[in-house]
C-alpha cells in the first residue's frame, strides 16, 4: 500500500459518502449557474452587430433553450 | 432473437445507399471546383454558413462505431452513456460559442497549435503540433479499421474492401473541395444520420407499446437480471464447483455478480455512484468529462474548432455552436435510447455491440434498413473526412509553412494539403492494414486510443491557463504539457495488471476503462507545474500577452489612465 494507494482510498472513501441527492444538486446547480450567465451577457456578445434585435437573431435564446433542456434531463432522469 | 441488418439488404436498400454516397460524393466534387487558395482549402475562404456548420460539428462528433457503439453501451450499461453527449457536450459549446470562439476567431488563426505559439512559443505549438497529427492519423486508421470490422460482422460485408472504398471516397472529396466539401456534406450526413436513428426509435417505440411500457419492461428486466445476479451469489457461496452444463457456470465469480446487480439497478438512471462497476461514475462524468474532457474537445480540438474558424463572421462563429449544442439534445435520444429499446425486445443478446443491428432486423422493412446503413456510413464518413482535413491543416500550416517554407504563396500552400491529403489515405489504408495484421486479442485498438487521449487534458490546461492568466510563461508551458502527458501515461501504466502484479501492488483506479480520472490527474499536474514554473519565471513579453482574455480592455485603461495623467500633469504646469 504506497502513499498513492491511501490518498486515493481516502479520496473514493469521501467521493462515495456523498449521497446522490445532493451530486444531482452539483449537477443541476451548475448548469443553472451556466443559464444565468447566458442570460446576463451583455446583448453585443449574443446579437449580430448589424442585426434588426430580433428575438430569434439573439444567441441567448438559443442557448437558453438547449441548457433549459440540459436543466430538465437532469433533474429527472 | 439474434438478427443481423446483414443479410437482410435488399435491391431498394442498396438502391438508398447508393443514392447517399452519389448525392455526397457529387456535392464535395462539385464545391471543389470552387478552390483556388489555401484559405479556401482550410478555412473554406471564411464563407461557411453557421447552420451548416453547427450540423457538421454534430456529425462529426459521432462516428459511425458511435452509433452502433453507444447503443451497444446504452444496452450493456444503462443510460449514463448519454452523459457523453449532454453534460459532456452542451455546457461546453456554449461556453465556447460566448468566450473562446469568437477570442480564437478575433486572432485570424487556422490552427489551435498556432495560436499556442502565439500565446507562448514554437516548442509548445511544434508538440501540440505533433500530438494533434499522431492522434488524427492514427485515428483515422483505426476509425477505418473498427467500422470495416463492423461493416463485416453486421452488413456481411468484405472488410478489406470496406477500408479502400470507405478511405477512396471520403479522400476523393475532401482532396478536391477541402473543408466547406467537409462541412456541407457533413451537413447532409447528419441529417441522414439522424432521420435513420430517428426512424429505429419512433419504430422501437411504437413495437414496445410507448414510453410507459418501454419503462415497465426495463424494470422486468432488471428484476430477472437481479433474480439471475441472486442465483450467481447462491453459486459462488456454495462448496459444490460449478457443473460444466450448468447454466450458472458461465457466470461465476462474485465479482461478475455485484457488477450484474449494480448495471441491473442503475440501467435508468444518468448519475452513478462513485463506486459503480460501471465507467461511467459521477465522480469521473463531472470533474473528468464535463470539466476537463468536454471543454477541452470542444474548446482545443482542431478538427472541431477549425470549422468554426471558416465561419462567415464571429457572429455566425458564435451561432455555429449554439446551433450545435441544441441539436446535440436530441442525439442521445436517437442514439442511446434505442439500446434500452433493445433491451425491452431483445433482452438476451449476448453482447451489447449486437443490439442496435439486431433491432434494425426486428423493426425496420426493406428499403428502411438502407436508410439506416445509409446513417451508419454518414456517421463514418463524416467522421473521416474531417480528421482528414484537420490533419492536413496541421501538416501545412504548422510544419511545413512553419519550418520549412514561412514565405508559402496561399496557392502552394492549397498543394501541399492537398498533397498531404493524398498522403494520409494511403497512411490510413496502411496503418489500417498494419493492425489487421497485429495479434487478434493484443488490444491494440483500446491502447491507442486511449494513450491518443492522453495528451487532451494536458493540452486544455495550457490552453485554458494562457488564456486567462498573464503570468504563464512559454518554458513553463512546454516543461508542464511534456510532465502532464508523461503524467497520464504513467498512471495508464500503472493501472495495467503486467505492470502492477510486478511491483506487487493493488491497481491504483477501481472502475473499467477509467480514462476520466487520467484527464483529471493529467490536467491538474499541468495546470499545478504551469502556475508554479511561471511564478518562478520572469514577465511575460508584452506581444504574447495580446493573447489574454482582457488584454485589449485593460490596455485601453492603462492608456486612458496615462492620458489622464499626461493632461494633469500638462494642466498642473500651466498654471
Amino acid at each position: 500500500m504506497t502513499p498513492l494507494h491511501q490518498f486515493g482510498d481516502l479520496l473514493r472513501e469521501s467521493l462515495q459518502a456523498v449521497p446522490l441527492v445532493a451530486v444531482r444538486m452539483l449537477f443541476v446547480a451548475s448548469l443553472i449557474a451556466l443559464l444565468i450567465w447566458v442570460l446576463r451577457l451583455p446583448r453585443s456578445a449574443t446579437t449580430p452587430p448589424d442585426g434588426v434585435n430580433r428575438w430569434d437573431e439573439n444567441l441567448k435564446t438559443g442557448a437558453a433553450l438547449a441548457l433549459s433542456i440540459q436543466i430538465l434531463i437532469y433533474a429527472l432522469l | 432473437m439474434l438478427l443481423a441488418a446483414t443479410n437482410l439488404l435488399t435491391l431498394p436498400d442498396y438502391a438508398v445507399i447508393a443514392l447517399y454516397l452519389i448525392c455526397t460524393i457529387a456535392l464535395g466534387v462539385r464545391i471543389g471546383r470552387r478552390m483556388k487558395t489555401g484559405t479556401d482549402f482550410f478555412l473554406g475562404g471564411r464563407r461557411l454558413p453557421w447552420w451548416a456548420i453547427g450540423m457538421s460539428l454534430v456529425a462529426t462528433d459521432i462516428g459511425g462505431t458511435d452509433i452502433i457503439g453507444v447503443g451497444g453501451a446504452a444496452y450493456s450499461h444503462g443510460l449514463a452513456v448519454a452523459n457523453f453527449e449532454w453534460i459532456g457536450c452542451v455546457p461546453a459549446m456554449i461556453v465556447g460559442a460566448f468566450i473562446f470562439i469568437p477570442f480564437f476567431y478575433r486572432t485570424g488563426v487556422y490552427t489551435i497549435p498556432e495560436f499556442l505559439e502565439r500565446r507562448y512559443n514554437a516548442g509548445v505549438r511544434s508538440v501540440m503540433a505533433i500530438c494533434w497529427l499522431l492522434f488524427m492519423a492514427c485515428n483515422l486508421g483505426i476509425m477505418l479499421l473498427a467500422s470495416a470490422k463492423m461493416m463485416s460482422a453486421v452488413f456481411g460485408w468484405n472488410a478489406i474492401a470496406c477500408i479502400f472504398v470507405t478511405a477512396i471516397l471520403v479522400g476523393a472529396y475532401t482532396f478536391v473541395g477541402g473543408l466547406a466539401a467537409v462541412v456541407y456534406t457533413d451537413m447532409i450526413q447528419c441529417g441522414v444520420m439522424i432521420a435513420g436513428c430517428l426512424l429505429i426509435l419512433v419504430l422501437g417505440l411504437i413495437k414496445v407499446g410507448g414510453i410507459g411500457e418501454l419503462k415497465t419492461r426495463l424494470a422486468e428486466s432488471n428484476t430477472r437480471q437481479d433474480a439471475a445476479t441472486h442465483q450467481v451469489d447462491r453459486v459462488a457461496n456454495s462448496d459444490r464447483p460449478a457443473q460444466p452444463d450448468s447454466s450458472a457456470s458461465t457466470v461465476t465469480a462474485p465479482v461478475a455478480a455485484a457488477a450484474a446487480e449494480v448495471v441491473a439497478s442503475e440501467r435508468a438512471s444518468l448519475i452513478l455512484p462513485a463506486n459503480t462497476q460501471s465507467p461511467f461514475p459521477w465522480p469521473g462524468i463531472y470533474f473528468g468529462l464535463a470539466l476537463i474532457l468536454s471543454p477541452a474537445y470542444w474548446i482545443g480540438n482542431q478538427a472541431i474548432v477549425q470549422r468554426s474558424l471558416g465561419a462567415r463572421s464571429e457572429f455566425e462563429a458564435r451561432a455555429s455552436y449554439v446551433w450545435g449544442a441544441l441539436l446535440k439534445n436530441i442525439i442521445p435520444l436517437i442514439v442511446a435510447v434505442p439500446g434500452l429499446i433493445a433491451v425491452a425486445l431483445l433482452p438476451d443478446l449476448p453482447d451489447g455491440d449486437r443490439a442496435i443491428p439486431s433491432l434494425v432486423g426486428v423493426l425496420l422493412p426493406a428499403g428502411l434498413r438502407g436508410l439506416f446503413v445509409a446513417a451508419f456510413l454518414a456517421a463514418l464518413m463524416s467522421s473521416i473526412d474531417s480528421y482528414l482535413n484537420s490533419a492536413a491543416t496541421i501538416v501545412s500550416n504548422d510544419l511545413y509553412k512553419r519550418f520549412f517554407d514561412q514565405g508559402v504563396s496561399d496557392q502552394r500552400l492549397l498543394t501541399v494539403g492537398r498533397i498531404t491529403t493524398i498522403g494520409l489515405v494511403i497512411w490510413a489504408i496502411a496503418f489500417a492494414f498494419l493492425l489487421t495484421a497485429m495479434r487478434e486479442g493484443s488490444g491494440i485498438y483500446a491502447i491507442f486510443q486511449t494513450l491518443m487521449a492522453f495528451f487532451q487534458g494536458p493540452a486544455f490546461a495550457i490552453l485554458l491557463i494562457g488564456v486567462l492568466s498573464r503570468r504563464a510563461t512559454g518554458g513553463a508551458a512546454l516543461i508542464a504539457l511534456l510532465c502532464g502527458i508523461g503524467t497520464s501515461i504513467s498512471l495508464y501504466a500503472l493501472n495495467q495488471p503486467t505492470v502492477y502484479e510486478a511491483l506487487r501492488w493493488e491497481p491504483l483506479f477501481k472502475i473499467q476503462e477509467p480514462f476520466l480520472y487520467f484527464s483529471i490527474w493529467s490536467f491538474g499536474v499541468t495546470a499545478v507545474m504551469l502556475v508554479g514554473l511561471s511564478l518562478l519565471g520572469g514577465p511575460v513579453p508584452p506581444d504574447k500577452l495580446k493573447y489574454v482574455f482582457g488584454h485589449h480592455a485593460k490596455a485601453a485603461k492603462v492608456a486612458t489612465e496615462r492620458d489622464t495623467g499626461l493632461t494633469s500633469n500638462a494642466e498642473g504646469e500651466s498654471q
